[in-house]
C-alpha cells in the first residue's frame, strides 16, 4: 500500500505561529501478554523481550511502564476506565464524572481546530468494546469506524448546497434549542427539587449543544485541507490499521484536530492475520501455550504499527521541532491480563511529547504502585493545561 | 437507651479506646440489641467489620435510612439462617425467632417514620427502546427500517434495569442525536408531499456477489444466478447475503414494494455428509428478505440496519415465481438471506472439494494448492451444492393504497398550512407527543419555531415539519414527567396512564387509556385492573416481555459476550441468541396468561422451545416441520432442566461466553433470583486464575481460594449455587464431564454443595428443591423488580411493608403471576409519584 504521507503533502491549515501541542491515546480491548512484554532489567539497559522487538526502532523515543493502574476491578467491565481512571458506575457525584483524558483536554481548546477530538476505532467487542472516550456527563463518545469515514471527515469538502444545508440545519437547531430551553423552564416550575435537578442535565446539554453550534458555524466557512491520497475503501480493522495510523498523522499534521484516540476492539479479527479462533476466546488462554502464541502474533502486529506511527511522526517537521516532539502518544490497555481479566498493572507505553525517553520504569517492583492518572496529569500539563489533578490522581508522575 | 451509653458506643466506634477497656454492653435493653451483642458483635464490630458490616453504631430506634437498611439486612440473614456462621456460637431457634420478630417490628416502625423521605421516582427519560416504540406510535409507521436510534449512546442500566430515571442521563451528545433522529423521522414519515411515481426494475443476469464468490460464479454460471448458501451470521460472510450489485442507488422513494423472484431450492436431497452443512435437510428451504444499502457497506456483509422484511418457502424442483411485499426506505434495496441455510459455506466448499474428490472428473482434479478459490469452482461445477438459486428479481413500487399515506393524513390533516392550520396541526401533535394536553406556552413556542422558519425562507409546510421536529426535542416528549409537590403523592390519572402503558407496552398510552385517564376513571382500582388485562392482551405487551426479562434476568447482555464460534457453533447458525430470549418470554407469557405459579420459575416440568432450542437441549421437537420456528410447549422427561435455571439464556448470560464459573453463576443466582446482593471481592485478594490445562478443576481452584479466610466468608454463600449449575456448559448444553484438555482425560464434574442454611444438595435437581424453600425471598425479589421496572426507581427499605403485603396476597392465591402483576399495579407504590 502506498504511504499516505508523501514528502510533498499539500498542507491545509497549519497557520499557528508556534507549533501546537497534541495528544494521542491508543488502547486495545484485551491487554498484552505481560510476561512477554516486560523486561527484567529496569532503567536504560533493559533487555529486548519478544514483544519489545517490534518497538526497537523507537526505543529512544518511548518509555515503558509497569505498576501503573487505576486501582479498579471489573475485568471487561473496567476496560472502559483506561483513559478516565473512573468506572462509569462510580462517575455520578464526582465533579468531573468519568471524563476521559481526550475529552478533558478538548474542553480547554474548544474552537481551535475543526474537530475538538477525533475518536477512532472499532465499536464492537465484548461488553461494548474498549469504550475509551467519555464526556463529563458520563456519556460515551462512539468512535468513527474505518479509514473511509475518517478520510471523509478530514478531507471531503461539502458542496455549496451541502454547506447551505449545514448552515440551515444549524439555524433550525438554534431556534429549536431556544424554544426547548423555555419549555424546560416552564416544566421546571411544575417539578419538585429532585426532578428539577434532573432536568438541569437537559438544560446543561442544551447549552453545550449551543456552544457546539457556534463552533460549527465558525468552521463551516473554512475550507478543509487538500487530500494527499485517494478515498480509501474499508477492509477490516487488521488490514486497515496502518492506513488509520497514516490518516491520524495527517489529521495532526493538518491541524484538523489536536487530540486523537484509537480503540482496537472486537473487530480486530485474528482470522485476518490467518489465525484461527476468536480474540476473546484466545485471551482466556488458560495458560495453553498454543493460544498464547497466537495472542503474541496479534499483539506483535499491533505494536509494530504503533511503532511505525511514532516513527512517522518523527519524520514530520514543524518549524524547528518534529511532530513527535509536540505529540504525547500513550499506548496501552485497560486490561492487564486477559486470562484473569485483571485490571491491575496495566501495560502502558508513552512516546514523544518532547520528554526524555529510553527507559523501562517499574513501579510494580519498587512496591510503589502508581496511579495511571498521575501520568495523565503530566500529559495534560505537557499539553499546556494548568492542572494538578485528573481522575483519581494523587500527584503527578515525573 | 441513655445518652451515656450512646457516648460509649460512639467512642468505641471511633476506635480511640481499646476494646478491652470497654464495659460490656450489659445495658442493652432492646431485645434486638441484646441479640446483636450476644451473637453478632464478635465479628461485626469496628475492629473486624466482617463482610463490611459494623453494627456497633446501630441503635434502636434507628435514626436514619442507613440504620434501617442495616436492620433489614440482619433480618434477611437471620431468616435465611446464613448468620451467625456455622462455626460461631449459635442462638437457639427461639432466640433467633424472637430477634427476627423484634427487629421486624423495629423496621416496620422505622419505615413509617421515614415514609416521607426517599421512595420517589426521579424524572425519567425515555430509554432507547421506549423512544423507538414511541415514535413508531406517533408516526403510524414502522421505524426499525430507519433506526433513528442507531447512533444513540447505550443507555446506562441500574442492576440491569434500563428504566431507572436516576440512571438515565442526558448529554449534549445524546441531545444532538435526538435532534438528528427527529429530523430523520419527520422527513421520512411526512415527505414527500407528492405521490412518488411507481417504477420497476428487473434483474436477470450479471449477478455479482462480492469478491469471494466471484471467480467460481463467473467460471461456472457466467454470473447467471444469484445464490444464497449459508445463514447470515457467519465469520466469513461470503454466501449469506445476496444483494443486487447492479442496483447500488436503491429505490427512489420510501414505501411498499412488490418483490417478485424466480427461484428454486437446489439439492435439498443431498447425498453428502450432512455434518458438513449442519443444517436440517428435512425442512423446506426458507428465503428471507432484508434491506440493504450500498452506501452503508458491502451488500454481502451484515449491515447495521437490516430488519427482516419478508420470508417465503422455496420449493424444490423447477424454479417458481414468488411475490413478496416489503417496505424499503429511499436508497435501500432488498437483499436475500437463507435463515435455515448451512452454517458456513466457505468451510463446506473446502471440505466437499477434498472429501468427495473421487466424484470430480479426472481431468479436473481439485489440486490442494488451488485452495478455496478452486474448491468453490470444482464443487459448483461438478458437485451438488445445496443452496437457493434465484434466476430473476423484479422490483416494483412504491405502492400506496391511498395518498396521502397514513402519517401525513393523520398528522397533517387536509390543510393548506395557513397560520391557523399550522397551530391546529402542532397542537394536535403536541397532545400526542407529550401524552397530555399541552401547556399554554408549549404550543406557542412550536408555532414560533414554525414562524421563524418561514421568515428564514422555508415553505409553510416545511416550517410546520420543522416545528414537529422541535416537539420531539422537548423535555415534555423526552421525559415521563410526573409533576407534583410532595413525595408519595398519588399520581394524576393522566400520569398513571403513562406509567401503565410504558410498564406493559414500553409505548405511549392509546386513545382508550387516554380517555379513561382524562375522565379520571382510571384511578378506580377496578378500571385500572381491567386496563392492565387489556394492555396485556394487546400484541404491544411484547414490550413488557422483552423489556422486563432483559432487565430482570439481564438477557440483554446475551449479545455482549459472544461464545466461542468453534465450541458453541449452533449459537450462531441456529440463531440461538434470540431463541434463548424467546424461551424466557414465552414461559413468562404462559404464567401471566394462565395465572400460573411464579414458583414455576424455580422449578417446572415444562418449557417452550423452537426446533433449534430443542436440538440444543437434545430433546425431540414433537411438532410438524412447518411449526419449527414457533415456541411450543415441551415437557421435561428428566429432572435436568426445569424453571429458569434450566433455560439456556440464563445459563449463557451467567457464564462469560467461553467458560463457566461457579462464582459468576453463583452471584447471578443470588442477585437475580433471591435478591441477595453480593459484595465485591475485598482488596488484596489473589485472583482466581482460570487454568484449563487440566491440572486442576475450577472447584479445586475455588477450594484453594476459600482456604483464605476473607474469601471464605462470601464464597461459602456464592459458590454453591454455581456448583449446582456446573453440568451446564457456557451456552447451557448439558455435559457429563468438563471438556478434555489436550491429551488428558476429561475431568469429572462435582455438582454438590451446601446451602448457607446447612442443607446439602447434589446436582441441579436437588438444588431446585432447595430453591423452593426460598419461595418468599424469591417472590419478594420478583415483586421488587417489577415495581422498580414499572415505576422507574429503586425499591428500598421504605417500601418493604408494601412489598411484603403484595407477597402475602400473592402467596394466598397460589403464587399466581397474573395476580402478582395486578397487585403490583394496584399498589400504592405504583400509583404514587
Amino acid at each position: 500500500m502506498p504511504s499516505a504521507l508523501g514528502s510533498n503533502v499539500a498542507l491545509g491549515a497549519t497557520t499557528a505561529q508556534t507549533s501546537p501541542r497534541r495528544l494521542v491515546a491508543i488502547g486495545n480491548l484485551l491487554g498484552f501478554q505481560l510476561p512477554y512484554l516486560m523486561p527484567k532489567e529496569t532503567g536504560r539497559g533493559y533487555e529486548t523481550t519478544r514483544l519489545l522487538k517490534p518497538l526497537s526502532g523507537i526505543r529512544e523515543d518511548m518509555t515503558l511502564y509497569s505498576g501503573l493502574d487505576h486501582d479498579v476491578k471489573g475485568g471487561h467491565f473496567a476496560v472502559h476506565s483506561f483513559l478516565s481512571g473512573i468506572l462509569q458506575m462510580d462517575a455520578k457525584g464526582r465533579p468531573d464524572g468519568n471524563i476521559s483524558l481526550d475529552q478533558f483536554a478538548a474542553e480547554h481548546i474548544r474552537g481551535a481546530t475543526r474537530f475538538p477530538t477525533l475518536n477512532l476505532g472499532s465499536e464492537g467487542g465484548i461488553h461494548g468494546g474498549c469504550m475509551m472516550s467519555w464526556t463529563r456527563s458520563g456519556t460515551r463518545v462512539p468512535p468513527i469506524f474505518g479509514p473511509r469515514a475518517l478520510f471523509d471527515r478530514l478531507f471531503v469538502k461539502e458542496s455549496a448546497n451541502e454547506l447551505a444545508g449545514a448552515r440551515d440545519r444549524l439555524a433550525l437547531q438554534g431556534s429549536i434549542l431556544d424554544a426547548m430551553t423555555r419549555d424546560a423552564h416552564a416544566l421546571q416550575r411544575r417539578l419538585d427539587r429532585e426532578d428539577r435537578d434532573k432536568l438541569d442535565e437537559y438544560l446543561t446539554s442544551v447549552r453545550e449543544v449551543e456552544q457546539q453550534i457556534q463552533l460549527g458555524e465558525q468552521w463551516v466557512d473554512v475550507d478543509k485541507p487538500e487530500a494527499p491520497l485517494g478515498r480509501p475503501a474499508d477492509r477490516n480493522m487488521v488490514e486497515d490499521l496502518p492506513l488509520i495510523y497514516d490518516l491520524m498523522a495527517l489529521a495532526l499534521q493538518t491541524d484538523s484536530t489536536r487530540i486523537l484516540t484509537l480503540e482496537i476492539g472486537g473487530d480486530f479479527m485474528p482470522s485476518h492475520l490467518g489465525i484461527k479462533g476468536g480474540y476473546h476466546g484466545l485471551s482466556h488462554h488458560g495458560k495453553k501455550q498454543d493460544a498464547i502464541n497466537k495472542l503474541l502474533v496479534l499483539e506483535e502486529y499491533q505494536l509494530k504499527h504503533f511503532a511505525r506511527f511514532v516513527a512517522k511522526l518523527k519524520t514530520i517537521h514543524e518549524t524547528d521541532v518534529t511532530l513527535l516532539d509536540q505529540t504525547s502518544v500513550v499506548f496501552g490497555s485497560g486490561m492487564a491480563n486477559g486470562n484473569t481479566h485483571s485490571n491491575y498493572n496495566l501495560p502502558v507505553i508513552l512516546a514523544g511529547g518532547g520528554r526524555r525517553h529510553g527507559e523501562y520504569r517499574d513501579f510494580h517492583r519498587d512496591g510503589e504502585r502508581q496511579r495511571l492518572c498521575n501520568l495523565f496529569v503530566t500529559l495534560l500539563q505537557d499539553f499546556g493545561l494548568e492542572v494538578d489533578q485528573f481522575g483519581n490522581s494523587n500527584g503527578a508522575l515525573v | 437507651m441513655g445518652r451515656g451509653q450512646q457516648f460509649w458506643r460512639s467512642v468505641f466506634a471511633a476506635g480511640t479506646i481499646a476494646a478491652a477497656l470497654l464495659p460490656e454492653r450489659v445495658h442493652a435493653e432492646h431485645p434486638g440489641e441484646v441479640f446483636l451483642d450476644r451473637y453478632c458483635l464478635d465479628c461485626h464490630d469496628s475492629l473486624s467489620e466482617k463482610g463490611d458490616q459494623n453494627f456497633e453504631s446501630l441503635f434502636f430506634p434507628v435514626e436514619d435510612l442507613g440504620g434501617l437498611i442495616e436492620t433489614q439486612a440482619i433480618i434477611d440473614q437471620l431468616n435465611l439462617g446464613t448468620m451467625p456462621p456455622r462455626d460461631a456460637d449459635q442462638p437457639t431457634e427461639a432466640e433467633r425467632l424472637a430477634a427476627v420478630a423484634s427487629l421486624t417490628d423495629e423496621a416496620v416502625a422505622a419505615r413509617e417514620r421515614f415514609r416521607d423521605t426517599g421512595g420517589q421516582t426521579t424524572l425519567r427519560r425515555l430509554n432507547e427502546r421506549e423512544y423507538l416504540n414511541t415514535v413508531e406510535a406517533l408516526f403510524f409507521r414502522r421505524v426499525d427500517t430507519l433506526d433513528p436510534t442507531a447512533t444513540f449512546p447505550t443507555d446506562q442500566t441500574d442492576h440491569h434495569l434500563d428504566t431507572i430515571g436516576d440512571t438515565l442521563v442526558t448529554s449534549s451528545f445524546l441531545l444532538d442525536n435526538f435532534f438528528g433522529a427527529a429530523d430523520q423521522i419527520v422527513e421520512a414519515a411526512l415527505n414527500p408531499a407528492k405521490r412518488p411515481e411507481v417504477r420497476s426494475w428487473r434483474f436477470d443476469k450479471d449477478f455479482h456477489q462480492g469478491q469471494e464468490l466471484s471467480y467460481s460464479h463467473r467460471e461456472v454460471y457466467n454470473y447467471r444466478y444469484l445464490c444464497v448458501y449459508e445463514v447470515p451470521n457467519t465469520v466469513n460472510h461470503e454466501g449469506g447475503y445476496a444483494g443486487l450489485e447492479a442496483f447500488p442507488e436503491g429505490v427512489h422513494a420510501a414505501g411498499e414494494y412488490e418483490v417478485k423472484v424466480l427461484a428454486q431450492a437446489m439439492h435439498r436431497d443431498t447425498h453428502y455428509d450432512p455434518e458438513i452443512f449442519q443444517m436440517d435437510f428435512d425442512e423446506p428451504f426458507r428465503l428471507g428478505v432484508v434491506s440493504g444499502d450500498a452506501r452503508v457497506g458491502k451488500l454481502h456483509h451484515p449491515q447495521p440496519i437490516e430488519p427482516k422484511l419478508a420470508e417465503t418457502i422455496i420449493a424444490d424442483g423447477e424454479p417458481e415465481y414468488y411475490t413478496m411485499r416489503v417496505w424499503l426506505e429511499a436508497g435501500q434495496q432488498p437483499r436475500f438471506i437463507f435463515p435455515n441455510g448451512m452454517a458456513n459455506c466457505r468451510q463446506a466448499f473446502a471440505k466437499l472439494a477434498r472429501v468427495y474428490k473421487k466424484e470430480w472428473p479426472k481431468s479436473d482434479r481439485f489440486h490442494r494448492d488451488g485452495g478455496i478459490v478452486q474448491a468453490r469452482r470444482v464443487v459448483l461445477e461438478h458437485g451438488k451444492m445445496p443452496h437457493i438459486r434465484i434466476h430473476e428479481v423484479e422490483i416494483r413500487g412504491p405502492l400506496y393504497d391511498e395518498w396521502p399515506p397514513a402519517p401525513q393524513r393523520e398528522i397533517l390533516g387536509g390543510g393548506d398550512f395557513t397560520s391557523e392550520h399550522r397551530r391546529t396541526v402542532l397542537e394536535r401533535f403536541a397532545n400526542r407527543a407529550y401524552r397530555r394536553s399541552p401547556l399554554a406556552g408549549e404550543v406557542d413556542r412550536l408555532v414560533a419555531v414554525a414562524n421563524a422558519r418561514i421568515e428564514s425562507g422555508q415553505t409553510p409546510r416545511g416550517a410546520t415539519l420543522d416545528a414537529i421536529k422541535a416537539s420531539l426535542c422537548s423535555p415534555s416528549f423526552l421525559y415521563l414527567a410526573e409533576p407534583g409537590e410532595k413525595t408519595g403523592e398519588k399520581l394524576s390519572a393522566v400520569d398513571l396512564a403513562t406509567r401503565l402503558s410504558y410498564f406493559v407496552w414500553a409505548a405511549p398510552p392509546d386513545q382508550q387509556l387516554r380517555k379513561l385517564a382524562e375522565s379520571g376513571d382510571l384511578s378506580k382500582p377496578a378500571t385500572l385492573k381491567r386496563e392492565l388485562r387489556r394492555l396485556l392482551d394487546d400484541p404491544r405487551s411484547e414490550g413488557f416481555y422483552e423489556g422486563f426479562l432483559d432487565s430482570w434476568l439481564n438477557l440483554r447482555a446475551l449479545g455482549g459476550m459472544p461464545p466461542s464460534r468453534t465450541d458453541a457453533a449452533p449459537y450462531y447458525h441456529n440463531d440461538l441468541e434470540s431463541a434463548m430470549k424467546e424461551e424466557a418470554q414465552a414461559f413468562t407469557r404462559h404464567l401471566i396468561e394462565s395465572d400460573g405459579s411464579i414458583l414455576d420459575f424455580l422449578d417446572a416440568d415444562y418449557s417452550f422451545v423452537n426446533h433449534n432450542l430443542a436440538k440444543l437441549y437434545r430433546i425431540d421437537f414433537p411438532y410438524a416441520v412447518e411449526r419449527r420456528e414457533e415456541f411450543l410447549p415441551v415437557s421435561w422427561e428428566n429432572s435436568k432442566r426445569g424453571g429458569l435455571l434450566g433455560m439456556a439464556g440464563v445459563l449463557t448470560v451467567s457464564a462469560n461466553g467461553i467458560e463457566t464459573s461457579p462464582v459468576t453463576r453463583g452471584v447471578y443466582v443470588l442477585e437475580n433470583l433471591l435478591g441477595l446482593p453480593t459484595p465485591p471481592p475485598p482488596d488484596e485478594v489473589p485472583e482466581i486464575e482460570p487454568d484449563t490445562r487440566g491440572t486442576s478443576t475450577i472447584r479445586d481452584e475455588l477450594e484453594k481460594h476459600r482456604a483464605v479466610k476473607t474469601c471464605a466468608e462470601c464464597h461459602r454463600r456464592i459458590d454453591p449455587p454455581g456448583f449446582a449449575l456446573e453440568h451446564f456448559d457456557p451456552i447451557g448444553r448439558w455435559r457429563d464431564t468438563y471438556p478434555a484438555p489436550r491429551g488428558k482425560p476429561r475431568p469429572s464434574i462435582d455438582a454438590s454443595g451446601t446451602a448457607p442454611d446447612g442443607s446439602e444438595f447434589n446436582g441441579i435437581s436437588e438444588f431446585r428443591q432447595y430453591l423452593l424453600t426460598q419461595s418468599e425471598p424469591f417472590a419478594r425479589h420478583l415483586t421488587e423488580r417489577l415495581l422498580a421496572y414499572g415505576t422507574g426507581r429503586n425499591i428500598g427499605a421504605v417500601d418493604r411493608g408494601e412489598v411484603d403485603s403484595i407477597v402475602s396476597k400473592v402467596s394466598q392465591s397460589d403464587w399466581g403471576m397474573q395476580t402478582l402483576l395486578e397487585q403490583v399495579v394496584l399498589s400504592e407504590i405504583f400509583r404514587s409519584r
